[in-house]
């Protein structure tokens, strides 16, 4: 049996969407059901809705042998895994947004974020002093009311952004949603895993 | 003081049927070690910080757990088994090569949590002073033993080689930064990432689809013919050679079922020159066992001592084991003996004789009817002579 951990939500729909189109039997996931863990008929997968960020965690562990996460997320765990495919869904972008002269501040930028490792990282590589300030929602809601210069966050159509007078500034990295899987188990389980890979790969061209 | 009797995260108190079966682990592996012609070696817990610091990247400075001396200079507690040796084989060993077997913990200064510790138990050998294929082929067969000895039943051995890696980014021209990077994509299978990085760093098409091979190449032996089409630098070439003549000496022994391939892992400890492997389990989302040839370490330390060796982790075997349904249930006492007061001497004397027979005993330390209570296996009672 193949375990998958999927992200719960919109999410989750759209990598069930795309297993049924690799063959994967996904009309468990259909059933309208609070069990946490579910199995296809035929036994041949297994599922784990969980927390998108915590899908890393699930394959990294080995309790799940493949794994779907958007890059973001990805990025800010940093965890053991093997990245296989990109899945082209859930696209968007890790951008630094706010006021146009947010990144101007001095002497140091203040940074609203939930991808608080990942902030860190882009800002060092960027050779800029910054001071990360963790939130966990409505990030925006930050410079708009002076707590932060700039937001770093997932931006999918920026309407928020400017609905509060705010513009995207940088575009720091593309994401989108990869299939992921744990290191012993590609190999353990090539002969299962692979040929699902190809098929979803041709499903996604 | 609400921490007194607590312990910090990820180091753990063993006991019960877990440090009994770890014991048991141990004595398999030693019988195997002593026979297999390795000595023990029990390296210093303490360092100088320099000695590490001198190492390069090879244990990053954020993971080093620190204390300092009377004196202010700066210690850390073992990071890695295999440094140590290699700077006890450059410092004290005479020349010529030695084989050594260690137990020991190493400790990492990380997050902990689920299979990542901070004080890691390890079981593992050394061979230091040799080269070649027959040298890396005998160190794999002894860890597929290792992995046997311990009683795991299904398991591969995964097997690499830097040198394939390297010599395909000779030709792209990378700088050391960028080459990292390349190498963690690489090494995360992650080809859309590595495609980027190499266009980003101006790399040539055949490079770019040579290095975008790797993420694939792994499985069966097949791997290692389809890895000739992409090795089209010498040392790659070089490389894949040794893998072949390694994996005929391996299939000439008889181990050709435990063997894979895998040309894209380049693993991120930095010290490893030429053949890397890892023991893979069922049930288990990381490697029990962890090896290469690292030829260059010694060089810090000014001598040249080629070596190859391998660790095994313990308690993720003893995990394995577990929800592999392969731990059984460790044995008790078989017998115990009870006195009355008055007989102890008695008591003792058998006590002594049964022990010296290779039985697992007790002696109750109370007296007669109260010493039954609970009593493990076997009892055998002693009563006050009368006189």
């Amino acid at each position: 049996m193949i375990t998958f951990a999927l992200p719960k939500g919109r999410l989750g729909e759209e990598c069930a969407a795309l297993l049924a189109r690799a063959g994967v039997d996904v009309s468990a996931l259909e059933e309208d059901t609070r069990r946490l863990v579910l199995e296809s008929a035929d036994k041949r997968y297994g599922f784990f809705l969980v927390k998108p960020a915590d899908v890393p965690v699930y394959v990294e562990q080995g309790v799940a042998d493949l794994g779907v996460a958007g890059k973001d997320t990805l990025l800010e765990e940093d965890r053991q895994l093997y990245e296989l495919l990109d899945l082209k869904i859930g696209a968007c972008s890790l951008c630094i947004a706010g006021y146009e002269r947010g990144l101007n501040a001095r002497p140091l930028v203040r940074v609203a974020t939930k991808y608080v490792k990942t902030a860190k990282r882009v800002f060092a590589e960027r050779g800029e002093e910054a001071e990360i300030i963790p939130l966990h929602g409505s990030i925006e809601l930050a410079p708009v009311t002076g707590l932060s210069d700039v937001i770093f966050d997932v931006v999918q159509t920026g309407s928020t952004l400017r609905a509060n007078g705010l513009a995207v500034l940088e575009e720091v990295f593309p994401v989108s949603a990869r299939l992921v899987a744990n290191k012993v188990s590609l190999k353990l389980k090539s002969q299962e895993i692979l040929p699902l890979v190809g098929r979803l790969r041709e499903a996604l061209s | 003081m609400a921490d007194i009797g607590r312990l910090p995260a990820g180091v753990q108190d063993i006991y019960g049927a877990e440090c009994a079966h770890l014991q048991r682990l141990r004595e398999k592996l030693t019988r195997l070690f002593e026979t297999g012609g390795y000595s023990p070696v029990r390296a210093a817990t303490l360092e100088y910080y320099d000695t590490y610091a001198r190492i390069g990247n090879a244990v990053p400075q954020e993971r080093l757990f620190k204390l300092s001396d009377t004196d202010g200079k700066l210690l850390v507690l073992r990071p890695d088994v295999t440094l140590a040796i290699s700077r006890i084989a450059a410092t004290k060993l005479p020349a010529g090569g030695a084989r050594l077997y260690y137990f020991a913990d190493k400790w990492d200064l990380r997050e902990a949590g689920g299979i990542w510790g901070r004080e890691v138990y390890q079981a593992g050998v050394e061979r230091l002073g040799e080269e070649g294929a027959f040298s890396d082929a005998q160190t794999i067969a002894f860890a597929i033993e290792c992995l046997k000895a311990v009683g795991l039943e299904h398991f591969v051995v995964d097997i690499g080689h830097v040198g394939f890696f390297k010599g395909l980014l000779q030709e792209c021209g990378l700088n050391d930064a960028e080459a990292e990077e390349v190498r963690s994509f690489v090494n995360g299978k992650d080809s859309f990432g590595a495609e980027r990085a190499l266009r980003k760093a101006g790399a040539t098409a055949a490079a770019i689809n040579a290095v975008l091979a790797l993420p694939t190449l792994f499985g069966g032996a097949e791997v290692l013919e389809r890895a000739e089409e992409v090795s089209h630098t010498p040392s790659s070439r070089l490389a894949l050679a040794h893998l072949k003549e390694i994996y005929v000496l391996l299939a000439d022994m008889g181990y050709a079922e435990y063997l894979r391939f895998d040309l894209g892992a380049v693993k991120s400890l930095s010290y490893y020159s030429g053949v890397i492997f890892s023991g893979l389990t069922e049930k288990l989302g990381a490697p029990v066992l962890s090896g290469g040839r690292y030829d260059r370490l010694a060089d810090d330390f000014g001598k040249n001592i080629p070596a190859v060796g391998f660790a095994l982790g313990l308690k993720r075997i003893l995990t394995a084991l577990g929800r592999q349904g392969f731990l059984a249930v460790p044995q008790g006492v078989e017998i115990t003996i009870v006195c009355e007061r008055g007989a102890e001497g008695r008591a003792y004397r058998e006590y002594k004789k049964l022990t010296d027979e290779g039985k697992r005993v007790c002696l109750c330390a109370r007296y007669g009817e109260e010493g039954k209570k609970g009593a493990e296996g076997r009892v055998v009672y002693f009563a006050k002579e009368e006189t």
